[in-house]
C-alpha cells in the first residue's frame, strides 16, 4: 500500500505566524520514525494537525488512502491513529484501570439504556473490557496499580499509563509526543525496549517526537528534522548526525 | 452466595425498609412530616439529576429551573380537567389543543419529562458550543427565558396568575418511587462505560477526545437524561404544592440545587441525596430562627429570610473547611459499610 500514511504540504498559520510550513512525509507500515527539532520548531503542531486538534491552513493528511484532513479528533482515533501527550493528560481522578477502559468506549456496542437497566449484554461487555484493559496494564507493568487514582502515580508510571491508554484504542499508527521527557537514562533505556516490543506485538507504525538524542538515534529507523516550522533534513540517524544543516540548527554556526 | 448477589439483596432490603418507613409515616405521621418527606424526595430527584451534569460531566449548568418549569406546567396542564381550565384562564383563554387534553397523572409526569427533554435537546446546540463560564451564562439565560415566557404566554401558562387548584396527586409513593428510580438509573449510568466517558470529559476533555470520546454526544446524553428526570420532578412538585406560578421557578431554585450538590459533594450521587435530604429537613427545622426570640435582656422580632442567612453561612463554612463537600466524590457502597462493620466488631 503506497498511501499508508502520508502528509502532503501541511501548512499551519496562526494569524501572521507560520508554525509549520510545507511539511510532507510518507510512512510505511511498521516503520519507526522520529521527528526532532529545537524547541518551538512546530513538532507538536504537526501531531495536532494529524489527530484533528488543529485544522491545517493548507495541505492534506492521507491515511490508508483516505483524506483525514479536518476530521474531528474522536473520528481520527476511531480510524486507528492514537497519540500520547507531551504534558501528561491523564484522567487524574479516575483509577488507572478506568483510564484505560475509557479508550474502549468508542468500540462499545451497548446503548446507554442497556446500562441504566443493567441488561445482560451490557454486563457481559463491561466484564470483557475490564479484562482486556487489565491485559494492557499487565503489558505495561501497571497491573498492580489498577485500583489507584491515576493522579497519584509516579511520573514514569504516568507516562506508561498514557501509552497503555493510547494502545487500548487499538491504533495502527501511534504518535508519541516526547515519551522520554523527564526520565532518567535507565528509564529511557527501558522505554526504548518497550517501544520496540509494542511495535512488534501490536504491529504498530510509530511516529515519535523526542528531544533525547540518544533515545531517538538508537530507536528510530528514519528521522525528520524541523526548524522554525520548516523541514531541514530527513534520513537515517547516521545521516542526520552528519548533516550540516541539522548541526547548525542545534548548535548555531561556527564563527 | 457471591458478593454481587449479597449486594443485590442488601439493596432490595434497604429499598424495602425505606418503603416500610414510608408506610408507617403514611399511616401514623402528621401531615407536616409527610409534607417534608415529599419535599425531600422531590429534591433528591432534582439534585441527583442535576449532579449528573454538574458533578459527573463537570459542566456548570445553571438552568435546571427551566426543565422543572416545563415539567411542572406540562404535567399540570394535562391533569387539570376542562372545566377547571375554563375557570382558571379568566384573562386569556387556554389555546387549543391544551384546553381539551387530559391525561392520567402518570402520563402527565412522563409528558413533563419528555417536554423538558425536548427543550434540552433544542438548547443543547448553542449550549455545548461553549464551555466554562460562558456555558454557565448561556444556560442561566435559557432558564430566565423560560421563566419570562411562563409570565408572558398567558394563553398557555395563565401568566403571573399561575395555575391553581391542582389535585394533590403527589403522595409518598409517587415522590419516593420516582426518587428511587432516578437514583438507580443514574447510578447505573454513571458506573457504566458511558459514565466513565462523561467523567473523562470532566477530567480532561482534550485527552477524552484523543481516546475516541465524542464530547458533544456524551454531554448531550447527560443533559437530556438530567432534563427528563428534572421534568418529572417538576410534575411531582406541581401536584405537591397544587399551585404553580412563574415566581416558583426563578434562578433561586437553581441556586438552592447548586447549594445542595456542592454541600453534598460535587460528583457524588450519595452526596446529592444527603444534601437534598438535609436541605428539605433543615429548611423546616431552621424555621425556629425566623420566629421572635426572647433572650430576657433583649428581644428579637421574627426575621423572615433568616433561614437563607443560615444556609449561606453553612455554604461558606463548607467551602472553607470541607472544600469537596460532605462526600467529596466518594460514593456509599456496601463494601465500605461491611468493612467498617467488620472492623468495629473486631475492635
Amino acid at each position: 500500500m503506497n498511501d499508508f500514511f502520508r502528509l502532503e504540504g501541511l501548512l499551519m498559520q496562526f494569524g501572521g505566524l507560520t508554525a509549520v510550513n510545507d511539511f510532507s512525509i510518507l510512512l510505511q507500515p511498521g516503520e519507526l520514525v522520529g521527528l526532532i527539532g529545537p524547541n518551538g520548531a512546530g513538532k507538536t503542531t504537526v501531531f495536532n494537525m494529524v489527530t484533528g486538534f488543529l485544522n491545517p491552513t493548507a495541505g492534506r493528511v492521507i491515511w490508508q488512502g483516505e483524506d483525514l484532513t479536518g476530521t474531528p479528533v474522536h473520528k481520527v482515533t476511531e480510524r486507528g491513529i492514537a497519540r500520547t501527550f507531551q504534558n501528561i493528560r491523564l484522567f487524574s481522578d479516575l483509577t488507572v484501570l478506568e483510564n484505560v477502559m475509557v479508550s474502549f468506549h468508542q468500540r462499545l456496542g451497548t446503548y446507554f439504556w442497556e446500562a441504566m437497566f443493567s441488561l445482560p449484554r451490557y454486563r457481559r461487555e463491561e466484564h470483557r473490557i475490564r479484562a482486556q484493559a487489565m491485559d494492557y496494564l499487565q503489558e505495561l507493568g501497571l497491573a498492580h496499580l489498577a485500583g489507584e487514582k491515576a493522579g497519584g502515580l509516579a511520573y514514569g508510571q504516568q507516562r506508561r499509563l498514557e501509552i497503555a491508554r493510547a494502545l487500548a484504542t487499538r491504533p495502527k499508527l501511534l504518535l508519541l509526543d516526547e515519551p522520554a521527557a523527564g526520565m532518567n537514562p535507565q528509564e529511557t533505556n527501558e522505554l526504548a525496549q518497550l517501544v520496540r516490543k509494542l511495535r512488534e506485538r501490536h504491529s504498530l507504525t510509530i511516529f515519535l517526537i523526542e528531544h533525547d538524542m540518544k533515545f531517538v538515534m538508537g530507536l528510530c529507523e528514519r528521522i525528520k528534522v524541523l526548524d522554525y516550522g520548516i523541514s531541514i533534513a530527513e534520513g537515517t540517524p547516521a545521516e542526520i548526525q552528519r548533516n550540516p544543516a541539522v548541526i547548525k540548527a542545534y548548535l548555531g554556526e561556527p564563527k | 452466595m457471591n458478593n454481587a448477589r449479597v449486594k443485590l439483596l442488601l439493596n432490595l432490603a434497604s429499598i424495602g425498609l425505606l418503603f416500610l418507613i414510608l408506610y408507617l409515616f403514611s399511616r401514623y405521621g402528621t401531615e407536616y412530616q409527610i409534607r417534608i418527606l415529599n419535599n425531600m424526595a422531590v429534591f433528591i430527584t432534582l439534585a441527583v439529576s442535576y449532579n449528573l451534569v454538574n458533578g459527573i460531566c463537570g459542566i456548570l449548568h445553571l438552568g435546571p429551573n427551566a426543565f422543572i418549569t416545563i415539567g411542572a406546567y406540562t404535567s399540570a396542564l394535562l391533569t387539570m380537567s376542562a372545566a377547571e381550565k375554563q375557570m382558571t384562564y379568566i384573562i386569556v383563554p387556554l389555546v387549543w389543543p391544551l384546553n381539551v387534553l387530559h391525561a392520567p397523572f402518570v402520563v402527565s409526569l412522563l409528558a413533563g419529562g419528555l417536554m423538558a427533554t425536548l427543550f434540552a435537546f433544542l438548547i443543547s446546540f448553542p449550549v455545548f458550543r461553549v464551555r466554562g463560564d460562558y456555558l454557565a451564562i448561556v444556560t442561566l439565560g435559557f432558564g430566565e427565558v423560560i421563566r419570562v415566557l411562563a409570565n408572558a404566554l398567558q394563553g398557555v401558562t395563565n401568566g403571573p396568575l399561575g395555575l391553581k387548584g391542582l389535585l394533590p396527586y403527589t403522595n409518598l409513593w409517587w415522590s419516593w418511587g420516582v426518587a428511587v428510580v432516578t437514583i438507580i438509573a443514574i447510578t447505573k449510568l454513571i458506573n457504566s462505560s458511558h459514565g466513565r466517558a462523561m467523567k473523562a470529559i470532566r477530567e480532561d476533555e482534550v485527552a477524552a477526545r484523543a481516546m475516541g470520546v465524542d464530547p458533544f454526544k456524551h454531554l448531550l446524553l447527560a443533559f437530556l437524561i438530567s432534563a427528563f428526570f428534572s421534568g418529572v420532578a417538576g410534575g411531582l412538585l406541581a401536584h405537591l404544592i397544587t399551585t404553580i406560578s412563574p415566581t416558583l421557578f426563578t434562578f433561586f431554585l437553581t441556586f438552592n440545587l447548586l447549594i445542595i450538590i456542592v454541600v453534598g459533594g460535587l460528583g457524588s450521587t450519595t452526596g446529592a441525596v444527603l444534601g437534598a435530604a438535609l436541605f428539605a429537613w433543615g429548611g423546616e427545622a431552621l424555621r425556629i430562627v425566623e420566629r421572635p426570640m426572647d433572650f430576657g435582656l433583649f428581644k428579637i422580632p421574627g426575621i423572615p429570610g433568616m433561614r437563607m442567612v443560615i444556609f449561606s453561612i453553612i455554604l461558606m463554612l463548607v467551602i472553607i473547611f470541607a472544600r469537596r463537600g460532605i462526600m467529596g466524590r466518594a460514593e456509599f457502597s456496601w463494601d465500605w459499610l461491611l468493612a467498617r462493620l467488620g472492623r468495629s466488631e473486631k475492635g
